[in-house]
């Protein structure tokens, strides 16, 4: 048996969702084994907390009683105030649309692939993009 | 910085364990069979990186690096180093995956404490995990759409969002936290809802599941599943059919393949 290369990893940087996809996976999962003589690595700890904390907090709610704010004004556009809905609201309006059009084509583009997503190269062939 | 070489009598001295500075350690990356060996040459975790290679013992083996100790370590090229490795290595054979840190004294550390001490344990595991890879399924919501979908099932939540709309936002704080808390109730429910959906689809398609803990707040469905190589397409199909039910609320994603990081540890694998 031989270990090869993955062969679609290019040399490029990894992506910020990528790393976060890095972390669900190797440090609270994998095997722990309580006898070895493990050395005491600090960056880790700090690494581990930042990244894991997912904590429904006051600031999360105030954070989603904002995005309803701003979804009302996507979708319903009536019945606002004129003083409201100047320029600052309309950039609101658009920028909100535009995203869940891009949202929209993402997804589009994922299905039509007529496969998944893959990050890594595929089983058991390699080299076609290096 | 020259503080790597001493003059002088610290040359060709045998007194490698004082006064050096550097303590080296072996990283340990994940377990394989003995007769696995490494082609390609691989860079590993630690700034330098070391050559990932293996470390052998009767049928079983430890890929590992030299790594620096007193350097820093775990930064993002650390991580992923640590995972592309076992990723990459679990596409072709099968791999126990350590959790990332795990770094032993020596080589001879990793053959009596490692591999010697869990023989019977890892040899076990390792057959458990032939011709199977894993696989993650990572969605999350659309904001709005799910935003949107909550409000419109749930009149108090709809009464508050009119009490905040164009007010002021020091004067509506209480209602602006009550309706961010319903909302973040409702949006678990909806996990929870769509998590079940995801593990019903997958149903007969996979060895086995484990359910992730969300990492971000608008996460919909995070799980790992165990699948055999005949079986990957079938994933595929499924994942590609619930990305096009689910388009417009969720963004779906499938990772893999990759090492079984979820089903080795304290849960016993393929249970």
């Amino acid at each position: 048996m031989t270990v090869a290369q993955p062969g679609g990893s290019s040399g490029g940087r990894p992506q910020p969702s990528g790393l976060a996809d890095v972390i669900d996976s190797i440090l609270d999962k994998g095997l722990v084994i309580d006898a070895y003589v493990r050395v005491s690595l600090v960056g880790i700890e700090v690494l581990t907390v930042d990244a894991r904390v997912v904590i429904a907090s006051v600031d999360t709610y105030l954070r989603f009683a904002e995005a309803v704010n701003r979804l009302d004004i996507s979708q319903e556009k009536e019945g606002l105030p004129d003083l409201v809905g100047d320029m600052e609201e309309g950039g609101a309006k658009h920028k909100t649309k535009g995203a869940l059009e891009a949202a929209g084509d993402k997804l589009r583009d994922f299905a039509g692939d007529g496969g998944s997503r893959r990050e890594h190269a595929s089983r058991r062939r390699g080299g076609e993009e290096d | 910085m020259a503080g790597s070489a001493k003059s002088g009598q610290a040359r060709g001295s045998r007194d490698k364990a004082s006064g050096s500075g550097k303590q080296k350690g072996t990283y340990v990356y994940g377990i394989v069979p003995a007769d696995v060996e490494v082609t390609d040459e691989m860079s590993g975790v630690g700034d330098p990186a070391g050559q990932v290679r293996v470390v052998a013992s009767d049928d079983l083996a430890a890929l590992v690096s030299d790594v620096d100790c007193s350097g820093s370590f775990g930064s993002p090229e650390d991580l992923v180093a640590h995972k592309e490795i076992l990723d990459s290595v679990a596409a072709e054979v099968p791999v126990l995956p350590l959790r990332f840190g795990a770094v032993l004294t020596d080589d001879e550390a990793v053959i009596h404490e490692l591999l010697d001490a869990h023989s019977d344990e890892f040899a076990g595991a390792l057959r458990e995990l032939e011709d199977r890879v894993q696989y993650v399924v990572k969605g999350r919501y659309d904001e709005d759409a799910i935003l949107g979908e909550v409000l419109s099932e749930n009149e108090e939540m709809a009464d508050l969002r009119e009490q905040i709309r164009g007010a002021d936002k020091d004067a509506t704080r209480d209602q602006r936290i009550r309706l961010g808390e319903m909302i973040s109730e409702a949006v678990a429910a909806k996990r929870e809802e769509d998590t079940r959906a995801l593990g019903d689809a997958m149903e007969g398609h996979c060895v086995a599941s484990a359910v992730r803990e969300p990492a971000h707040e608008l996460d919909a469905v995070h799980v790992a599943f165990l699948v055999t190589a005949d079986q990957e397409e079938e994933v595929e199909r499924v994942v590609s059919g619930l990305a096009r039910d689910w388009e417009k609320r969720i963004e779906l994603r499938l990772l893999g393949p990759m090492a079984a990081y979820d089903f080795v540890g304290a849960t016993e694998p393929g249970a």
